[in-house]
């Protein structure tokens, strides 16, 4: 099978200025994410995965060395041009799912449509599509108030996939869930990776949703301190 | 473009320029609507806060829309109006009949059926009138009546356009005319016959005198008191919504020496059209060689007492406009507290992919949606001022001037105003706030 | 005596003026009480209101900007009042044309009216020198080519030396300006060719002092006069009027019909216009009112005597509603406004301070302790606006602007009272109170369990 690399990192720095004081959040960071790969970044608080993250997903910018996501060169793009690449190209996860609270499941995931040429029925399409995937259809017209923490979370996943993006990067999905919920979410992200074949990114510090990721990444001080295989990965898909 | 179609305009440009706003925005409507119901309560003190300062101002507006108004329905554009020459106003004017009575002669005045000139000879004196113990009110113990002794009522009718509600004029013959004989019954006394010189009253000023004699309003048939003389209602004008609405027209012998006022203060002459009236006017300040006079078409000495309407208009604005710095500062403060609660909702919009001026674009639309419903809502509050009578003094700023009662007026020129201003205050309130959330940065709000 | 004695005096001599300073003192003799033995919750208030600058400084002006033109309706409302309520003691009479206005009697009549005419024994008799004074109106123009209101000077015609003892509006100026005043008069007195012009009238006719102009009669048709400008009067309400001696006008009449025996001038016998004459009290009034209407003297035309109050309410009349206007809508939705304002802003603090409201409660504060914190934040916010925007917009326009340039009957400008310094405060604390009533009662309602069940 030909290996695409869909996130290509190379000699990434980024630094700081607190006070007179330069600090090094990433040095020289070079890193390949193959397309369809499931990676988990691991490592203790401060040690740069966060940032990490944020660069690779177009919401930070590197103080040097290069990032490329796909055919773009996300690290040389301006802040309008990188708004609508993430649109099309990146999907998000938050630990604290960060749903509007004024709207409805649906109309949270039918957001990022919107800045789509799209019409209405056909985003209605999309939207049932993902939450159906989720398993949400029966909960559209809930305000996030009014579902549970996993709940919410299946919501931010079913917006963060609306768009159909390649690259799916989630900062902590599980942090905020019990562990029933948190094994729901890691199921679907898997299912994400395994049969639509997403490039999933996520940082994570549980070593049980880092398990359920295809390679691991340690970081400690801005630094790559082990990239290994996760042996206890399941290839093919998922069995239900 | 008058007045009225470019508010329309205006008020449609903005429509659409919210609707634009919103389309390009893309960030749903709904979105900024909830927003301001989950937070009822501040959106409802922010939009009351329009509510009043829009409300206040449609009423201010409907006093001197009321004034305009009855400025136009009371000069007719094919009548000239003509004074001595100086007079600032009707009061100060001085015609003596022998030096201007071949005016009426001029080819451009109208003839009626019976070939009679309508040139309406008058006298206009104000006259001091005490007012009775039981209706007075603080230390006014006198009101002023605007009288006009007419010489002949008819075609003075016909000149204003003024025909009679109920009754009829005041007869003219030379000897007992304009007088009759009636009834008094006065408190305390014997009714006894007497004299009463026979008058003509708009219908705001025998509501006004009506309270005297512990009546609504005066009726035909009614004697009141005025200058030391009896006087007894012989008609009421058709006259709402003009000057002469507060006057009271007699014998225009009886009020010449009743108040020693020997001369003529005003003629006024019909012509058959606008056209001919202000050549007529031209014509005879020009021309006529026996007196100097001013000759004005009507609408234009009308337009001319406007003065004081203008006055108004401008205090009007100006404290508008001081007021309205409060409206915005008040919206600045609800929109800013807006952001700052939903800077984690900023966030995720921008990482999702919403340009910086989407957000502007939607909390923009926020304040206006905000300062919309609080101006229909002062539209609403200052409409109930629509239809109520006021006095207030009319005058050409030069002295003098004419009290008058007028009907309050709102009419769309004023909801469209008032509209405007509402979404104008919005708009200025709600630009900085929504610069500042545009200035949100996605990562920093969601930390 | 300089304008604060003369206001401490009126003060002094006024109760309710008095009861009001007393009251004020014990307010802020209570205030400083307060403030020295809990000057932990003043500290409290202050440090909220500093925590969002931006928020204080919006309400704060908003506050400002409302407290100023309430100052502004109130000064006209306070003003048209007092020169209409009844004065008890050393007040004018205003002897006029009894039926119609204008006013216009013969000038025969001053000799007798200006002394009351008294005619029998134990009849009152006015100083004429002291306590009376004409009035004759003189309208000229400058062009008569073209008459606009730009050219046309509109004059009182007295006996100069009546200016500063008579007028109204007198005790606005101070102890030199009417020396001032008085210097000129004696000018006047002594070349009746001399007049005084204010300063607007003067911009507006485009003349300097110290021209001579020619005047055109508008009312006085042939009475053409020529005169010298010698000065202006001090800024306020007479910017707009102009002051000849009355002899030049009554001189020239006296010419125009020795020579036109035949036709004497129409207005020979309209010339005079009102007679003001002072009284002392009530009592003295009416003793004169009755001297003169009794008087066969004045018959053709009838005179009236009315207090100054009386005749200036019956001139007012016109306005009645428009001041109603002014004094029951505008000036209540703007204090309705001001108090949304405040309780907005007082709503969101409240919303954004849950938390800490409850912690404070953890920590052992009343409710009442609470609702009097947020409470005394918007009275802060309230009686500092109040109090800045009434002092500042007194200086501003008294002092700046020359006075309020709103037109009513004959009262060209309107200075604003000392007095309106209170009234910003008590705009301020009484809009802050009705504002933040709700708010506040909704802070001190807030339920520690319900506040951290969410937080967790």
């Amino acid at each position: 099978m030909d290996e695409v690399i869909s996130v290509r990192v190379e000699s990434l720095t980024k630094s700081f200025n607190r006070g007179s004081e330069k600090i090094e959040v990433l040095e020289e960071l070079t890193l390949n994410v193959v397309s369809g790969e499931f990676l988990a970044l691991m490592g203790p608080s401060g040690s740069g995965k966060t940032t990490l993250l944020n660069i690779i997903a177009g919401l930070d910018i590197p103080s040097s060395g290069s990032v490329t996501v796909g055919k773009n060169i996300i690290s040389s793009m301006s802040e309008t041009k990188l708004a609508s690449w993430r649109t099309r190209h990146v999907g998000f996860v938050f630990q604290f799912y960060h749903l509007l609270p004024v709207l409805t499941a649906y109309e949270n995931v039918e957001l990022p449509l919107l800045l789509l040429p799209m019409t209405k029925a056909q985003r209605k399409i999309q939207v049932m599509n993902v939450l159906d995937l989720v398993g949400l259809t029966s909960r559209i017209k809930h305000l996030p108030g009014q579902l549970s923490g996993g709940q919410q979370q299946r919501v931010g996943i079913a917006r963060a996939i609306v768009t159909d993006p390649d690259l799916i990067v989630a900062d902590e999905p599980t942090g905020d869930l019990d562990s029933k919920s948190a094994d729901e979410i890691l199921e679907l992200m898997t299912i994400l990776q395994k049969t639509l074949g997403k490039t999933i990114i996520m940082v994570t510090h549980d070593p049980r949703a880092a398990s359920k990721a295809q390679r691991i990444l340690h970081l400690e001080k801005g630094k790559l301190v082990k990239d290994s295989r996760n042996f206890s990965y399941v290839s093919g898909n998922v069995a239900n | 473009m008058d007045l009225y179609s470019t508010l329309a305009v205006s008020l449609i440009s903005v429509v659409l320029l919210t609707i634009l706003l919103a389309l390009v925005g893309k960030v749903p409507i709904n979105y900024s609507i909830r927003n301001l119901i989950v937070r009822w309560p501040i959106s409802l003190m922010t939009a009351l806060a329009f509510t009043m300062v829009i409300g206040v101002l449609i009423v201010m507006l409907a006093f001197v829309n009321g004034m305009y108004k009855l400025t136009e329905s009371s000069g007719h554009p094919e009548n000239v109006i003509i004074l001595s020459d100086g007079a600032t106003d009707e009061i100060f004017s001085n015609l003596g009949y022998r030096d201007v009575s071949e005016v009426e002669f001029n080819p451009g005045v109208v003839r009626d059926a019976s070939g009679k000139p309508l040139a309406s000879w008058e006298t206009y004196v104000i006259v001091n009138q005490p007012i009775p113990i039981h209706v007075r009110k603080g230390e006014r113990k006198r009101r002023f009546v605007q009288v006009r002794g007419i010489l002949d009522p008819e075609i003075s009718g016909k000149v204003h356009h003024i025909a009679l509600k109920s009754g009829s004029w005041f007869s003219t013959g030379d000897t007992g005319g304009g007088v009759r004989e009636v009834m008094l019954t006065e408190a305390e006394k014997e009714p006894r016959k007497i004299n009463a010189t026979e008058a003509v009253l708009g219908q705001g000023i025998a509501k006004e005198i009506g309270p005297d004699y512990n009546k609504p309003i005066l009726e035909v048939g009614d004697v009141f008191n005025m200058g030391d003389k009896y006087w007894v209602v012989a008609g009421i004008m058709d006259s709402g919504g003009s000057t002469f609405d507060s006057e009271i027209w007699a014998k225009w012998k009886t009020v010449a020496e009743r108040f020693g006022k020997e001369t003529y203060t005003t003629l006024v002459i019909s012509t058959t059209n606008q056209q001919t009236a202000s050549a007529t006017a031209i014509d005879l300040v020009k021309n006529f060689k026996k007196a100097a006079l001013q000759a004005i078409v009507e609408t234009e000495y009308y337009d001319k007492l406007n003065n004081t309407n203008k006055q108004f208009l401008i205090a009007i604005l100006f404290v508008a406009a001081v007021v309205a710095i409060g409206g915005v500062f008040g919206i600045m403060n609800t929109m800013f507290a807006a952001i700052s609660q939903r800077s984690k909702d900023i966030g995720v919009l921008r990482i999702i992919g919403f340009a910086p001026w989407q957000i502007l674009v939607s909390f923009f639309l926020e304040a206006i949606i905000l300062s919309f419903f609080g101006g229909i809502l002062g539209c609403i509050v200052g409409s109930f001022a629509d239809g109520f009578t006021a006095s207030s003094i009319m005058s050409s700023g030069a002295g003098g001037g004419k009290n008058i009662l007028l009907r309050l007026t709102v009419d769309m020129k004023l909801i469209f105003s008032g509209i405007l201003f509402a979404v104008a205050m919005g708009m200025v309130g709600g630009l900085l706030p929504a610069f500042s959330a545009m200035r949100i940065k996605p990562l920093d709000s969601l930390r | 005596m300089n304008k604060f004695e003369k206001y401490v005096l009126d003060i002094l001599d006024d109760p309710v003026s008095l009861g009001a300073v007393v009251v004020g003192m014990i307010i802020i003799l209570g205030m400083v009480i307060f403030a020295s033995s809990y000057w932990f919750y003043f500290r409290l208030m202050f440090l909220n209101l500093r925590r969002n600058i931006i928020r204080t400084a919006l309400t704060s002006v908003a506050s400002i900007v409302l407290v100023f033109v309430v100052t502004l309706v109130w000064t006209i409302l306070w003003f048209l009042n007092l020169v209409t309520s009844e004065k008890a003691k050393d007040f004018k009479a205003i002897v006029t044309e009894r039926w119609q206005i204008p006013s216009q009697m013969p000038y025969a009549y001053e000799a007798s009216l200006a002394e009351g005419s008294p005619a029998n024994e134990g009849d009152y008799k006015i100083d004429k020198n002291k306590d009376a004074m004409t009035w004759q109106f003189y309208g000229a123009t400058i062009d008569p080519e073209k008459k606009t209101r730009d050219n046309i000077i509109f004059f009182f015609c007295m006996e100069p030396m009546k200016m500063t003892k008579m007028m109204d509006g007198m005790e606005e100026y101070s102890a030199t300006q009417i020396a001032d005043l008085e210097k000129l008069c004696d000018e006047m007195v002594k070349d009746k060719r001399k007049i005084i012009v204010g300063k607007e009238r003067l911009e507006a006719i485009n003349k300097k002092i110290g021209e001579r102009i020619k005047l055109t009669s508008l009312n006085f048709k042939g009475i053409d006069l020529e005169v010298e400008i010698i000065g202006s009067f001090p800024e306020g309400r007479y910017n707009q009027s102009a002051i000849l001696n009355r002899d030049y006008l009554n001189d020239s009449m006296d010419a125009y019909n020795r020579q036109n025996p035949n036709s004497r001038h129409p207005m020979t016998n309209k010339s005079l216009n009102l007679v003001w004459i002072r009284v002392p009290d009530k009592e003295v009034f009416q003793k004169v009112e009755n001297q003169i209407t009794s008087s066969a003297s004045f018959t053709t035309p009838a005179v009236k005597v009315e207090t100054a109050s009386s005749g200036i309410s019956t001139f007012l009349d016109a306005y009645r509603d428009l001041l109603w206007g002014l004094r029951f809508i505008l000036a209540p939705f703007i204090l309705a406004t001001m108090a949304l304002i405040i309780a907005v802003a007082i709503s969101i603090s409240v919303r954004e301070r849950r938390k800490e409201i409850a912690v404070m409660k953890v920590l052992g504060f009343t409710p009442a302790q609470v609702l009097f914190l947020v409470l005394g934040e918007a009275i802060m916010i309230g009686a500092f606006s109040g109090l800045f925007s009434s002092f500042g917009t007194t200086m501003f326009i008294n002092n700046v602007v020359g006075g309020i340039k709103f037109p009513i009957a004959f009262f060209p400008v309107f200075l604003i009272p000392l007095d309106a310094i209170w009234w910003g405060p008590a705009i301020g604390i009484g809009t802050a109170l009705a504002g933040s009533f709700l708010p506040s009662l909704s802070a001190c309602r807030v339920k520690v369990s319900e506040v951290f069940a969410r937080i967790s």
